[in-house]
């Protein structure tokens, strides 16, 4: 086995390895300055989405299409995996490379679970309750607000998918844990973002 | 230990102890708690619907704050940087939002 750089030179990994190297640093701090970007995007987004909730063009409104019980079992799914993504952080300070891959790996499934709901509602809306993208200016802003968080999921399932393979491929490193960190980051950025969704779009359009 | 390995540390003031999960159970149920109180009070109804609406929205607001705080680490020391990278964003985003919500329908 060839020795890289990556690995440090005592051969056991520091207590926090994402933030044992420079780079690692740099990289969490990168990583905040994107997440502040990511909330004035979706700020926009939810921006618009108020100015044009009443906006139903005799379409179905929130209050006739919204299903409580589905919103509450995706709410649900999502706190579940932020919390297993922080558990996930604590094998990696542990520094046991299994119980992380696990962590990550379950939190992966749930986000799945999220994005199957997510999908089942989409199809319910569009084939049952005859409410397309181009309905009304409410539709528009509703599947531009709720679908741009469900690709934010997406992509976080794929990303977090690869990096669990790094991690079999290239160990728990100082090179790799930086990755990992930002990851679980990034997921309870999503979890955060959602807060505000069932509580503007879902609850808010119940109430009125 | 190399000097090599060391000046590519932190300094460590204290011995470094790593964290439970105990404090993240709490979190998950405070979290879990202030959903239940939201959706409750859109399943009850009929109170009063500007006293539901504030009640929503700080539900949401303080959920956001506890899991920003100890899930991403936001209260921790060294987090100067990304508390002000976030406030900007959510400076932006609110009065994306405020003007959304007063202006656009004058």
């Amino acid at each position: 086995m060839t020795t890289s750089h990556a690995e440090p030179v005592s051969g056991q990994l520091p207590h926090e390895p994402e933030k044992a190297t420079l780079e690692g640093r740099n990289k969490l701090i990168g990583f905040w300055l994107f997440l502040g970007g990511e909330t004035v995007l979706f700020g926009t987004l939810f921006a618009t989405f108020l100015a044009l909730r009443g906006q139903t063009n005799e379409g179905p409104s929130a209050n006739e299409l919204f299903h409580l019980p589905l919103v509450a079992a995706a709410t649900f799914i999502l706190l579940v995996s932020s919390l297993t993504s922080v558990f996930a952080i604590q094998a990696m300070h542990r520094g046991n490379r299994n119980a992380l891959a696990l962590w990550l790996g379950i939190t992966v499934v749930l986000g799945l679970g999220f994005l199957g709901i997510e999908i089942y509602e989409f199809y319910e809306y569009v084939v049952h309750k005859e409410f397309g993208m181009t309905t009304s200016a409410f539709s528009s802003a509703f599947y531009t607000l709720v679908g741009f968080h469900g690709a934010h999921v997406a992509f976080g399932i794929l990303w977090i998918g690869l990096i669990i393979g790094q991690l079999f491929r290239k160990g728990l490193t100082v090179v790799t844990a930086p990755k990992v960190y930002v990851s679980a980051m990034y997921w309870h950025f999503i979890d955060v973002v959602w807060v505000f969704i069932f509580t503007v779009v879902y609850l808010l359009g119940k109430v009125g | 230990m190399s000097v090599q390995d060391k000046s590519d540390q932190q300094p460590v003031k204290h011995r470094h102890r790593t964290e439970g999960p105990q404090k993240h159970v709490v979190v998950f149920i405070f979290s879990i708690i202030l959903t239940l109180i939201a959706f409750a009070a859109v399943k009850a109804g009929g109170v009063n619907t500007s006293f539901t609406i504030i009640l929503l929205v700080v539900m949401a607001i303080l959920q956001v704050f506890v899991q920003l705080g100890y899930w991403m680490h936001m209260k921790d020391k060294g987090h100067l940087m990304p508390i002000l990278f976030m406030a900007f964003g959510f400076f932006v985003a609110f009065t994306c939002i405020i003007m959304a919500l007063y202006w656009v329908w004058w």
